[in-house]
């Protein structure tokens, strides 16, 4: 039996994943140019939102179609609150000291949430289990796809497609583009640019709430460490598809994580490479595949889209 | 250029935060202690008390409480108050050593109860036995850590300061290929392995005796256990056509890994070892793991009394967390400890003598007491010469035990 | 005192907040009829208030008896018994050819009789028989020597080797009946294998 296709599927589902969370990273970077690595705990938190609703909130045995729209508002409800509250009291203060600051800090808040979460929220010392949407696996030719992965697969391409649209047309969106230009500027114009930080924090967290509702459908649990390694690789792909532009970050998460599936799968079939084939290298794979990109195209997969400033 | 700068200057802190993460967050526990005078004896205990094994960690914390709380309420030791210092290692073995050197550090400190993972013991082995501290395992598994690194062919005991009460993979890893290719009958398994220590020397000593016994290993993988992506591992698997897989590793991984190998549609059975016995496993894996096999160490805790005794005293302790895979071994790992700071200060005329440690670990060497997981006593390399160990099988959401074993070479 | 009633009464048991000088009569009344069937009775009185003082007291150090409850229930046999591989004796001269003898040594460390019920062995193609055979009792305290035959009855099922071969013994006592595998040891599995190796190369001879 073939397993390319399923491989394939498994690398788009984990690399889609990535692609939410990393739309985070570049639209931070592209307006502010901070690397806000507390990202990943922003999309930890998020999870942590939309289990609250389903454990806390909705009376016991509600049906995950009525729960879900409402976990996926709480997700977000909760991501976007502890993101703008990074935003006015970590990152704002900051906003002039030398670049090097707010990166601390950024690590800083992604430790402190890390353990807040740890510590207070209940039974989060070990794995929380996530609600699942029952129902069987679907079967596509000799490709299966778990009912949980359907929530990623139709919401990653929406929420692209809703970014696209919001940053190309709207009026907040192309002062968004302004203020990524060039600030000062930006603000001569009229754009209020204080605001215009504090949304592109919060759309940020915003898809983060919806890959950590990704994440909790697809591996039926969350813990206080999921947004690690989670915003690492997220981070990773943002710079592989070019930071500061949304669709790199997309087409980076995907490119990551097929790379990842591809390098588990099928490098321990090359001749003499059987030990550098398994899952426990593919991270090592996936990282020369993003130093071959950033020496052959050091802005990134569509970095050139955004105008370089230095 | 700037900004190139600046994403290398990233790409370092990103290296950092990793390393950060690491060690952050020790929070020095420090234990009940009752104070009636006389002279106070710390036990230290170092275990995972956060993170994803945390559940296991805090077990053997609170077994150990339990255990000197026992002896300050009995004054089992006259003259001698007992009093824990636990301390957090986060299953790594750098948290390992300087929590090892903390230890060692602390004069009151006469015996330390741990590590939960072998790769930290690994660490902390030295350090222990260069102060002549007395370290006792409930958890360790590996051959290596009291037979030698050469333990197939020649056993020689690298620490004599160091001492286990769990059965070690030599054991483990075998027995579970022997209940898969004779009891289950499953002659084809793909063996995974998330690459520590603990987990990589449990695939190899159960692919071993597999082969032996004519079974046929369809195809092996190493996870990394950052990860809870294993679909391209599932996606292997069911393609190998694998009768059952065997994990080398820890629940938290294995959770969530036979949970995707049986979305995958594949219908197998994972086992697993004594890393897999917990009940959160079974959280994790889903309804699906019915049937998910593991080997313990020890008897099951229904045929033991002192077990129950020992649930029953837990329980009316009042711990917030449950006991998990090693209070059992846990309590008489401080037990072994306790038995021998009395015979030290018993044999001094009532008072602990200037070379405290060094003896202290001369004795455990010859304690013998009925702990709560059996007879307690250790060998010439300081394994339990109580060998006993059980599969467990998944039913009905907990685990069954279905077989058990003595080992008696 | 005579003993009857309560000699200090708590506050609200009486009927009313009575003054000290209303207390004779109150000691008198009971005279006439209590106290008259007290003097007749006295005797089963007293002893049916020293049982009843006998069994408080008996109960109350029962319910708060240090821990272990008096008679503590035997182990489970698996608990007790050790089985330690002894050698491998020279097969009898009645044995068939593709068979292996080897002694182990059976001792039961406490509780109640041990008794063996069935000795199996979890191979294919292999069958065991034991001398004494199967149900046999061991007491507490003393050991029993044992000598397990295997017969290879399929050479072709027989593992090439094994590290560490066991024997799957059925015990009972009066706690339990368990199935628990004894795990020999290396020395065992040497022996094993190299005999099941020339028990299956004599096969063309």
């Amino acid at each position: 039996m073939n397993a390319l296709p399923q491989q394939l599927v498994n690398g788009l589902l984990l690399g889609s994943m990535y692609g939410l969370v990393a739309i985070g990273y570049t639209m931070v970077y592209g307006i502010v140019q901070l690397i806000n690595f507390a990202h990943g705990e922003i999309f930890m938190t998020g999870a942590f939102g939309a289990l609250t609703v389903y454990v806390y909130i909705l009376p016991n045995g509600t049906s995950m179609w009525v729960a879900l729209p409402l976990m996926l508002i709480g997700a977000i409800l909760v991501a976007v609150l502890v993101a703008v509250g990074a935003e006015r009291f970590a990152y704002r203060p900051l906003r002039n000291a030398p670049r090097l600051a707010p990166l601390i800090t950024a690590i800083g808040l992604s430790l402190a949430l890390q353990q807040a979460v740890w510590a207070w929220y209940p039974d989060a010392k070990s794995a929380r289990t996530f609600p699942q949407i029952s129902g069987g696996p679907f079967h596509i030719g000799s490709v299966t796809i778990q009912t949980g992965d359907i929530f990623l697969l139709v919401a990653a391409p929406i929420s692209m497609a809703v970014l696209g649209y919001f940053v190309m047309k709207t009026r907040t969106g192309r002062g968004m583009q302004a203020t990524a230009q060039d600030p000062d500027t930006a603000k001569l114009m009229g754009v209020n640019t204080d605001r215009i930080i504090v949304i592109a924090f919060a759309l940020g967290a915003t898809f983060a709430a919806v890959g950590a509702v990704a994440y909790g459908l697809k591996y039926g649990q969350i813990d206080f460490r999921i947004g690690f390694i989670l915003g690492l690789k997220a981070f990773t792909a943002a710079v592989l598809g070019g930071i500061g532009n949304i669709y790199g970050a997309m087409i980076g998460g995907v490119v990551l994580g097929i790379a990842e599936t591809l390098a588990t799968a099928y490098i321990s079939n090359i001749p003499g490479m059987g030990k550098f084939g398994s899952q426990s290298w593919a991270d090592v794979w996936a990282f020369v595949l993003l130093i071959l990109v950033l020496l052959f195209r050091p802005q990134g997969l569509l970095g050139e889209r955004v105008a370089d400033r230095a | 250029m700037r900004q190139r700068s600046l994403i290398a200057i990233t790409a370092a802190l990103a290296a950092g935060a990793l390393t950060l993460t690491a060690c952050g967050s020790r929070s020095g526990d420090k234990g009940s202690s009752g104070s009636s005078g006389g002279t106070t004896v710390t036990i230290g205990v170092d275990a995972p008390l956060t993170g994803d094994l945390s559940a296991i960690g805090l077990g053997i914390k609170n077994s150990v409480d339990l255990a000197v709380n026992t002896a300050n309420k009995q004054n089992y030791v006259k003259g001698v108050t007992f009093k824990i210092e636990a301390l957090d290692d986060q299953a790594q073995p750098s948290s390992g050593q300087q929590n090892a050197s903390k230890l060692v550090a602390d004069n009151s400190v006469l015996g330390a109860v741990g590590p939960l993972n072998s790769s930290v013991a690994q660490s902390m082995q030295k350090v222990f036995d260069d102060a002549k501290l007395v370290e006792v395992s409930p958890a360790n598994t590996n051959p290596a850590l009291t037979q030698g690194t050469n333990w197939q062919k020649t056993k020689a005991r690298p620490y004599k300061s160091y001492f286990r009460t769990a059965t070690t993979d030599a054991i483990q890893g075998p027995f579970a290929a022997q209940y898969v290719y004779n009891t289950a009958k499953k002659k084809k398994v793909f063996v995974i392995d998330d690459k520590k220590t603990y987990g990589a020397g449990l695939a190899a000593t159960f692919t071993e005796e597999f082969k032996k016994l004519g079974g046929q290993i369809v195809g092996t993988e190493h996870i990394n256990p950052d990860t809870k992506d294993f679909s391209a591992v599932a996606t292997e698997v069911k393609n190998s056509g694998a009768e059952a897989v065997y994990y080398g590793g820890e629940y938290p991984q294995s959770g969530p890994l036979s949970k995707q190998i049986k979305a995958t549609g594949a219908k197998i059975p994972v086992v697993g070892g004594d890393g897999m016995y917990d009940p959160t496993y079974i959280k994790l894996a889903g309804s699906d793991s019915t049937g998910d096999l593991a080997t313990s160490v020890g008897a099951p805790v229904d045929t033991l009394d002192s077990a129950k005794q020992f649930v029953a005293n837990y329980k009316s302790a009042g711990y917030k967390e449950a006991y998990a895979a090693y209070g059992g071994y846990s309590y008489d790992s401080a037990w072994a400890i306790i038995e021998a700071v009395k015979k030290v200060v018993e044999d001094n005329g009532g008072k602990l003598p200037s070379d405290a440690r060094a003896k202290v670990t001369a004795a455990v060497q010859n304690v013998s007491f009925d702990g709560v997981t059996g007879k307690v006593s250790f060998d010439e390399f300081g394994d339990a010469t109580n060998k006993q160990l059980t599969v467990y099988a998944v039913q009905n959401g907990a685990w069954k035990p279905v077989q058990s074993g003595t080992y008696t070479g | 005192m005579s003993g009857v009633g309560p000699v200090e009464p708590g506050e609200g048991t009486r009927p009313k907040d009575a003054p000290d000088r209303e207390a004779p009569p109150l000691l008198v009344r009971p005279r006439g009829r209590l106290a008259g069937r007290y003097d007749r009775h006295r005797r089963a009185v007293l002893t049916a208030a020293a049982a009843a003082v006998l069994l408080a007291g008996g109960g109350y150090l029962y319910a708060t008896r240090p821990q272990m409850p008096p008679p503590p229930a035997p182990p489970y046999p698996a608990q007790v018994v050790d089985m330690i591989y002894l050698n491998s004796g020279a097969a009898p001269e009645s044995t068939p050819t593709r068979a292996f003898t080897f002694a182990v040594a059976l001792r039961v460390q406490s509780g109640p009789p041990v008794t063996v019920t069935r000795i199996t062995q979890p191979y294919a193609g292999l069958s065991v028989s034991s001398a004494p055979r199967p149900p046999f009792r061991t007491n507490a305290g003393s050991t029993r020597t044992i000598a397990i035959t295997m017969h290879v009855t399929e050479c072709g099922k027989v593992p090439e080797g094994a590290g560490l071969p066991f024997l799957d013994v059925t015990l009972r006592n009066t706690r339990a009946i368990q199935m628990q595998s004894f795990i020999l040891g290396s020395r065992y599995a040497h022996d094993l294998s190299e005999a099941l190796q020339a028990a299956c190369s004599n096969r063309f001879r």
